[in-house]
């Protein structure tokens, strides 16, 4: 549904995306995750049609985005990074309006508008003026203009951004039911979101794709990277098939290094999902009688990117319990 | 074409019922009655007192003063909109792009050049808005005046006016589609909008055929044209090329702007 090939996007000198491909299937929800700056808004413009790409194809169900415009226009809703919002109307005339736009039919479009409501809980306040509306509301609004006509990809560009938490819940159930009639792309910087809602994820770096897998793929595409690198005084050759054996170890590497002579290099790597015993290496190589000069825990390439990325989310359990209280309150 | 016409009307639904909900609209639609309802009592004193000054000394040629007074007072309200068009035409543009919804007109299956157009139809429908109360007031005096003066007459010179709002609302739209500052845009529109006034004046100065190319380009003297009961095809042609050039360099320049910047 979207091909994405060899996509660079330059400003003067400055590369805003290098060469970043990715395809998202039918259906499909693909999360873009990345850190602020990694280039992710500049993509979802490309797609959308806002920016030309310096380089490189980008198709959205088989029309070129720039060259063919129109019909991708009518194909794609786009929440872009602030929502497009005429604050000087109210939430149903607005609806209306994106609707007539983009090419609903008379006869559809209140249906279509009624519908947009209804998915973004905003049917109590269609009267309201969009300028009297908190910041939740607005990008509920923002979400509801890209659904509204129906078009078969969306693309939103940080959905959750500004909500309390219960309405990103809320926001996270809506895109996972658009999955299979809608093909869905959304950008984010919060790592549990995508495993949420993405049925895969693509994450990019520095304007470069870093990894293309499903969410599960990639943690365990992540956990293989974790072990510990030593230097050790000795004959370390008597020592590998205890470390071999400790639980959890899929392979000990002695890695070339220029060491004086008795002293070597070892690289431990980690099976998926398990966290090695330091303790028990340690205790190998002191048994052994040889000499641990240095312990290190070295981290997946991935890693460094996951780091620039917000992990934890504030517990939502307890953050419900307070708007609860703080609703009842009012 | 069906699908255009469909986008314009959108547009233009929406631009105006913006105008009608925005408080700066009714201060400037304020503003303008005031002004000009109280040049109309003032014009039309002015007249009558002339005429009878004339009687009174004996002239006994006759004097058009319906005539008089319209010319007069189509150049009062020419002036008052000069001032007041920047105003109207300066957030066409720069506020979509300051709310960032352009990028939702960009990407919505709409061209350039319906939502151009879309505009400033609408801009131009709320400014023959302000003129209607002063045309109940010009018909209600003109056509009691004896002699009467003709109603094609009145007419010309309010689509003069209308034309040269329009021209200048254009201009005004292209300029706001280069800045997101609602105030730059205004400035910018009223510097341009001051220099068209006066070109006419600037290729007096300079004569030769660079004065003449000058003075046709001159708003102020096309719409004297117009305003003196003269349909001349040269005016209403220059009109129309300053609309399409307005339309053609704002549809240009949002594909243009939207690509430069980040």
């Amino acid at each position: 549904m979207i091909e994405v090939e060899h996509l660079s996007k330059t400003y003067g000198t400055t590369a805003a995306i290098e060469d970043v491909t990715f395809t998202v299937a039918p259906g499909e929800i693909l999360g873009f995750l990345g850190p602020n700056g990694a280039g992710k808004t500049t993509t979802m413009r490309i797609l959308a049609g806002y920016l030309p790409a310096s380089a490189g194809t980008a198709k959205v169900a088989g029309y070129e985005v720039h060259e063919q415009s129109m019909a991708v226009r009518q194909r794609i809703g786009y929440l872009p990074e602030t929502p497009p919002l005429y604050t000087d109307m109210t939430i149903e005339g607005y609806l209306h309006f994106v609707a007539r736009i983009k090419g609903v039919t008379a006869g559809d479009r209140r249906r279509n508008v009624d519908l947009a409501l209804e998915k973004t809980n905003l049917r109590d306040r269609r009267t309201t003026l969009i300028r009297k509306l908190s910041k939740g509301y607005r990008q509920r609004v923002g979400i509801a203009q890209a659904i509204v006509h129906d078009p078969p990809v969306i693309i939103l560009d940080e959905p959750t951004v500004g909500l309390d938490p219960r309405q990103i819940i809320e926001v996270r159930h809506l895109i996972k039911n658009l999955a299979g009639n809608h093909t869905v792309i959304l950008s984010t910087h919060i790592l549990p979101e995508v495993s949420m809602t993405c049925s895969r994820v693509a994450i990019i770096n520095k304007g470069r794709i870093v990894a293309t897998n499903t969410p599960e793929g990639l943690l365990a595409q992540l956990n293989s990277g974790t072990g510990y690198e030593l230097e050790i005084e000795g004959d370390i050759h008597s020592v590998q098939p205890q470390l071999a054996a400790i639980a959890g170890v899929k392979t000990v590497e002695i890695l070339p290094a220029e060491l004086p002579a008795g002293r070597s290099r070892v690289k431990i790597l980690a099976q998926p999902d398990i966290q090695l015993p330091g303790r028990e290496i340690a205790r190998a190589i002191v048994a052994a009688d040889l000499g641990l000069l240095e312990m290190r825990r070295i981290q997946a390439s991935l890693e460094d990117v996951f780091l620039q990325l917000t992990t934890e989310e504030a517990p939502l359990d307890s953050a419900i319990a307070e708007t609860e209280e703080t609703e009842e309150a009012a | 074409m069906q699908i255009i016409l469909a986008n314009i009307v959108a547009i233009y639904r929406r631009e105006l019922q913006s105008y009608f909900r925005s408080p700066l609209a009714y201060v400037i639609a304020g503003i303008f009655w005031f002004l000009s309802g109280l040049f109309f009592v003032f014009i039309l004193n002015v007249t009558i007192q002339r005429i009878a000054l004339a009687d009174q000394s004996g002239f006994q040629g006759a004097i058009d003063a319906p005539y008089q007074f319209y010319q007069a007072f189509l150049g009062v309200l020419s002036s008052i909109a000069m001032f007041i068009l920047p105003i109207l035409s300066m957030s066409l543009y720069a506020e979509e792009r300051k709310r960032g919804t352009l990028e939702l007109l960009a990407t919505s299956p709409v061209t350039n050049w319906a939502v151009a157009i879309g505009k400033l139809l609408a801009v131009v429908t709320f400014f023959i808005t302000l003129l209607l109360p002063m045309l109940v007031y010009q018909f209600i005096v003109l056509t009691a005046s004896s002699p009467p003066m003709s109603i094609p007459l009145i007419l010309l010179g309010q689509l003069g006016l209308i034309l040269l709002a329009a021209a200048v609302m254009s201009l005004g739209m292209f300029i706001s589609s280069l800045t997101d500052s609602t105030i730059l845009a205004a400035i910018f529109t009223f510097a341009l909008v001051l220099l068209l006034w006066i070109i006419d004046a600037i290729g007096q100065q300079l004569g030769g055929a660079i004065g003449a190319v000058f003075a046709h380009l001159s708003l102020l003297k096309h719409y004297n044209n117009l305003a003196q009961g003269i349909i001349d095809t040269s005016s209403l042609v220059l009109f129309a090329s300053y609309i399409f050039l307005g339309i053609f360099l704002t549809a240009q320049s949002v594909n243009l702007f939207r690509f430069q910047r980040s």
